[in-house]
């Protein structure tokens, strides 16, 4: 301002400013353009500007004596407290604190303070000297600038939590998975007290049916909070997903509207519930509730007033609608990856179940290894029941822990009155259709069970799920399959009840077969008993044994007979033979035939014209099978002895311990067309001592050994055995030749000649 | 892990031998807040300073939002530290928020400590119904934001000077607030921790000799407030000082010590 060039200031512009500058140090201290004032260390006021006084609408007289740190907002005492106080102590001074002060009619100047602390020569504080700058325009662009570098910054905030939901949803393989990922982080994010995924199980037959809610995941929230949660939302559900975030606010309306959940929320300092609805594509899966509260998780207390409204800023309610369908689609694509898993099991199971079953000895064994292998595979119960002739009968029930089979062996053991209403397997059967209760609660649950310990019992088992399937062919009802899944496995899926369904089925055939062919064996069993001839007469001169043992293996009887009759003048007539086919038809052939041959025999045919004659009235006697036969005529008192074959095995004879077959000249079979010409007949002498055996091919027939090697040890059997007493030789044979396991049955007459 | 000393910049003194004092900082700045008081205890105590961490010179990289999201977090430190310093019967000296957190420390592990001075403890500054903690949450809004002005100037101002004076760093130091200068995200969450908290029913238990200091007019901790402690703890002391403010030790070093001293004689 002084240099040589510039211009001058002429006459009274330059005393004006001269007596400017000469600076009246009281006016410069006054009207400074900054508030200037002197405190002790305590803070009292012990000189103060003008200007001060100006900013802050109050009188010099008022600001002496006042504490500096009372001028100024809450905020801004603490402030001056914990920061300035100290640092003036320990630096002397302080340079651009921010600092609000409040004018006497309530507003706020902000400004920026500096000051220094005089000390004494002890360095004990004396005085604080402080000037102090309006800055006004200055903060509010900082807090703009703050505003503008918070909301980049929560932003930024929120893109890292997508990312991060995104990341760890990658890695989710259950829904539970899913679930853990999606409450822990919107949580975070909310800083909410508690969240939880509720989901609804769909799959619902009925559209019109309210959704089925299941909480698959809570935190934070109190069983009580939960329960009322569940109650008050079911009939609104549908509503409440349809509306996108929404927020329910614990107000007068929701205690008039649902008086228990308002309580709830108030027990638990609740007062808001966050709804967020969680979706793939237009499917709607169920909704994230995310309760907040005053104070945060961590216990501390809220800014908010207690019972002031909040309002959602956009931001959020973006963030929670972002992280509903970022649930969403991982919850589909588990699902997805659970089902494929499961229909592999499933597929699995059943190929298991088939070969099982084809390998099934017997009914009771196979449904008792089908449940152990169901409860292995796709449920952690398994009871079947069959319908017998006596009523339900429960062959077997099956928990997949050991631990826990006591409880099912319990419910074996309960005998179901058969009106017994709700329950599942007896409405199955009933109704003949498959009974789904995918998931059940308490009241379904007294519905389906019997009072006492049938309920006490099935609510231990803790299940949530049942299904029961029929089991009948043409009509017939044959039994119950019945699968329960309890609270740690997911209930059954329409997949489940489906394959459920075709293993009933399969297990229909095997259950029928066995019934036909248990039936079938009992009848023709009974039909071959009443058929076979009594034991035979007490002839003179000859000790005579029978036997007959049945097949181990198939499932018929055969249609092998013996017989022996006495006729007039002391003969006696013998005969063994063998009807083609092992089933009922067999059997009653036999009995015909028997029948028939007897009638002839009353004329005393030699056996080779009963053959003649057998073969030329086949057709007329109705014989439908062929057979093969032995017969033979005996003379007890002179040992004659007659033989004739229609295409049976020769029979043994056994002398003095040496057996030989005897060489009886075969014709054709019974039923086949006649060879030309009488048949031939064996004649000769059965001398006293001797044994005769007549047998039917099952005794040496078998799988492992061609008949001829049969045919050898028969008499090499025979050789060593034979003795005056027939029956021993009979168990002797049987004992040896038939072993344990016969294809076929074993027809066997022995008689010795005394 | 680094060792506790270093984590929390433990600064020890005095007889090692003595009785141990442990001097913790409250809110807003650090330990050289006892600068004035504690020698006065180094002739026959072992005395122990530290800053908490996020404050003054202890490690920020140890800093953990969720550990110190809540005064716990802090009052597992004090434990560590006595521990790792093998210190027994120990004189915690807490000030303001650290008042509390002794408190919390001396329920996480009392076979360690043999006395606590409370200087201008407050349980809860939030007032609720009957009970006057001397704020509104308007208030803690109000200071949470006095922060954010402050950090804010402070970032664009620091450079200027630490570049304009390059010979003279020891200049630069004094004149950039330092003590009190921390993270402005951790500051933040200390203000919260340290105001949003409640732990009035933490008072109840304490049964080793007790002394709430209270100072006149302090507008951070009232008089209603160290009444209030005093009666919850069966047995405390209660020294209503002529010192105004929050900060005695600063503001009326001589008195403090006196009382403490007082304290300790009994």
């Amino acid at each position: 301002m002084t240099g040589p060039h510039s211009d001058e200031p002429g006459g009274e512009v330059a005393e004006h400013l001269g007596r400017l500058l000469e600076d009246d140090p009281a006016d410069l201290y006054e009207n400074a353009p900054m508030g200037y004032l002197s405190t002790l260390p305590d803070g009292r006021i012990v000189k103060v500007n003008r200007t001060f006084c100006a900013w802050t609408g109050r009188l010099p007289a008022d600001l002496l004596d006042t504490r500096f740190q009372d001028l100024l907002t809450a905020g801004g005492r603490v402030f001056h407290e914990t920061h300035m106080v100290p640092l003036l102590r320990m630096q002397g001074a302080v340079r651009e604190i921010a600092i609000d002060l409040q004018r006497i009619d309530g507003s706020v100047l902000p400004c920026l303070l500096n000051a220094v602390e005089l000390r004494d020569d002890t360095g004990r504080p004396v005085l604080v000297r402080a000037t102090l700058f309006e800055a006004t325009a200055r903060r509010r662009y900082e807090r703009e600038l703050l505003a503008a570098q918070r909301l980049a910054e929560e932003s930024e905030a929120r893109s890292r939590t997508v990312q991060k939901v995104v990341f760890d949803l990658a890695a989710a393989t259950s829904e539970e998975d899913v679930a853990v990922v999606i409450v822990q982080r919107s949580r975070e994010v909310m800083k909410a007290r508690g969240a939880a995924l509720v989901l609804v199980d769909g799959e619902a037959d009925d559209p019109q049916a309210l959704p089925v809610l299941r909480p698959v995941r809570s935190e934070g929230l109190s069983r009580e909070l939960l329960r009322r949660l569940r109650g008050a939302a079911g009939s609104r559900l549908a509503l409440e997903l349809a509306q996108g975030v929404r927020s329910i606010l614990l107000d007068a309306r929701l205690r008039g509207d649902q008086p228990e959940l308002a309580a709830a929320m108030g027990e638990a300092g609740i007062d808001e519930l966050v709804v967020v609805p969680v979706s793939a594509d237009s499917k709607r899966l169920g909704v994230l509730v995310l309760a907040l509260g005053d104070g945060s998780p961590e216990g501390l207390i809220s800014l908010h007033e207690p019972g002031a409204r909040r309002v959602m800023p956009p931001s959020e309610v973006d963030l929670l609608y972002t992280l509903g369908r970022q649930a969403g689609q991982a919850l589909e694509r588990v699902r997805l990856h659970e089902e494929m898993v499961r229909a592999g099991e499933r597929s699995t199971f059943l190929l298991e179940a088939a070969r099982l079953m084809a390998g099934a000895a017997d009914v009771e064994e196979t449904v008792e290894r089908l449940a152990e292998l169901a409860v292995s595979r796709l449920a952690d119960v398994c009871i079947i029941d069959l319908v017998t002739e006596h009523g339900m009968h429960r062959p077997a029930a099956r928990h997949r822990d050991p631990g826990r089979q006591h409880l099912v062996d319990r419910l074996r053991a309960y005998r179901l009155p058969v009106q017994a209403g709700g329950h599942p397997g007896l409405l199955a059967l009933r109704e003949g259709r498959t009974q789904w209760v995918r998931e059940f609660d308490e009241q379904r649950l007294t519905a389906m069970t019997l009072e006492g310990i049938h309920r006490e019992t099935v609510r231990k088992l803790c299940l949530r799920s049942v299904v029961s399937v029929p089991m009948a062919i043409e009509g017939r009802r044959l039994g119950v399959l019945s699968f329960g899944a309890d609270k740690h496995r997911q209930p059954f899926s329409a997949a489940d009840v489906e394959m459920a369904e075709q293993l009933a089925l399969q297990l229909s055939q095997v259950v029928d077969k066995a019934q036909r062919f248990e039936f079938e064996e009992r009848t023709s069993h009974t039909l071959q008993d009443s058929l076979l001839p009594p034991a035979p007469p007490h002839l003179p001169g000859l000790r005579t044994a029978v036997r007959y043992v049945a097949a181990t293996q198939g499932v018929d009887v055969g249609g092998d007979f013996y017989d022996v009759v006495r006729l007039e003048h002391g003969l006696v007539g013998l005969s063994v033979g063998d009807v083609v086919g092992h089933d009922i038809t067999a059997a009653a052939i036999m009995g015909q035939l028997r029948s028939v041959y007897r009638s002839q025999m009353v004329d005393q045919l030699t056996p080779g014209v009963l053959i003649d004659r057998l073969q030329g009235g086949w057709e007329l006697f109705g014989l439908q099978r062929m057979a093969t036969a032995l017969f033979g005529l005996l003379d007890p008192a002179s040992g004659e002895l007659r033989l004739a074959s229609a295409g049976h095995l020769p029979p043994v004879l056994c002398v003095g311990g040496t057996a030989e077959f005897l060489p009886v000249r075969p014709t054709r079979m019974l039923g086949a067309p006649p060879a030309e010409g009488p048949t031939a007949e064996w004649v000769g002498v059965l001398p006293v001592g001797a044994t005769l055996l007549l047998f039917t091919d099952g005794l040496v027939e078998s799988r492992e050994a061609d008949i001829d090697a049969g045919l050898d040890r028969l008499l090499e059997v025979v050789g060593r055995s034979c003795s005056s007493d027939p029956d021993e030789l009979c168990d002797r044979l049987l004992g040896e030749l038939a072993g344990e396991h016969r294809a076929d049955d074993i027809a066997l007459l022995a008689l010795t000649r005394v | 892990m680094a060792s506790v000393s270093v984590r929390n910049r433990v600064n020890q003194s005095g007889v090692l031998s003595g009785r141990p004092m442990l001097f913790a900082h409250g809110f807003g700045c650090d330990q050289t807040m006892w600068r004035l008081v504690a020698p006065e205890f180094e002739a026959d105590h072992r005395v122990v300073l530290f800053d908490h961490v996020g404050s003054g010179q202890s490690d920020l990289s140890a800093y953990d939002f969720q550990k110190y999201a809540s005064l716990s977090g802090y009052a597992s430190d004090i434990v560590e530290i006595c521990e790792e310093l093998g210190l027994r019967d120990v004189v915690l000296v807490g000030h303001s928020v650290s008042a509390m957190i002794g408190v919390l420390a001396y329920h996480r592990a009392p076979e360690l400590f043999g006395a606590l001075v409370m200087v201008g403890p407050n349980p809860r500054y939030v007032d609720d119904g009957d009970y006057v903690g001397g704020f509104s949450r308007t208030d803690i809004a109000g200071l949470l934001d006095a922060l954010d002005a402050n950090h804010l100037g402070w970032s664009t101002q620091m450079a200027p000077v630490i570049m304009g004076n390059p010979d003279h760093p020891e200049l630069a130091e004094e004149l950039t607030n330092s003590f009190c200068r921390t993270r402005p995200d951790i500051a933040q969450q200390f203000a919260r921790v340290t105001f949003l908290s409640d732990n009035r029913a933490d008072l109840d238990g304490i049964d080793i000799p007790t002394l709430v200091l209270q100072c006149s007019m302090d507008a951070i901790a009232p008089d209603s407030v160290g009444e209030f402690v005093h009666r919850r703890i069966p047995g405390s002391v209660l020294v209503q000082m002529a010192a105004t403010g929050h900060v005695p030790q600063l503001s009326a070093p001589e008195e403090t010590k006196a009382a403490i001293r007082a304290f300790l004689a009994r």
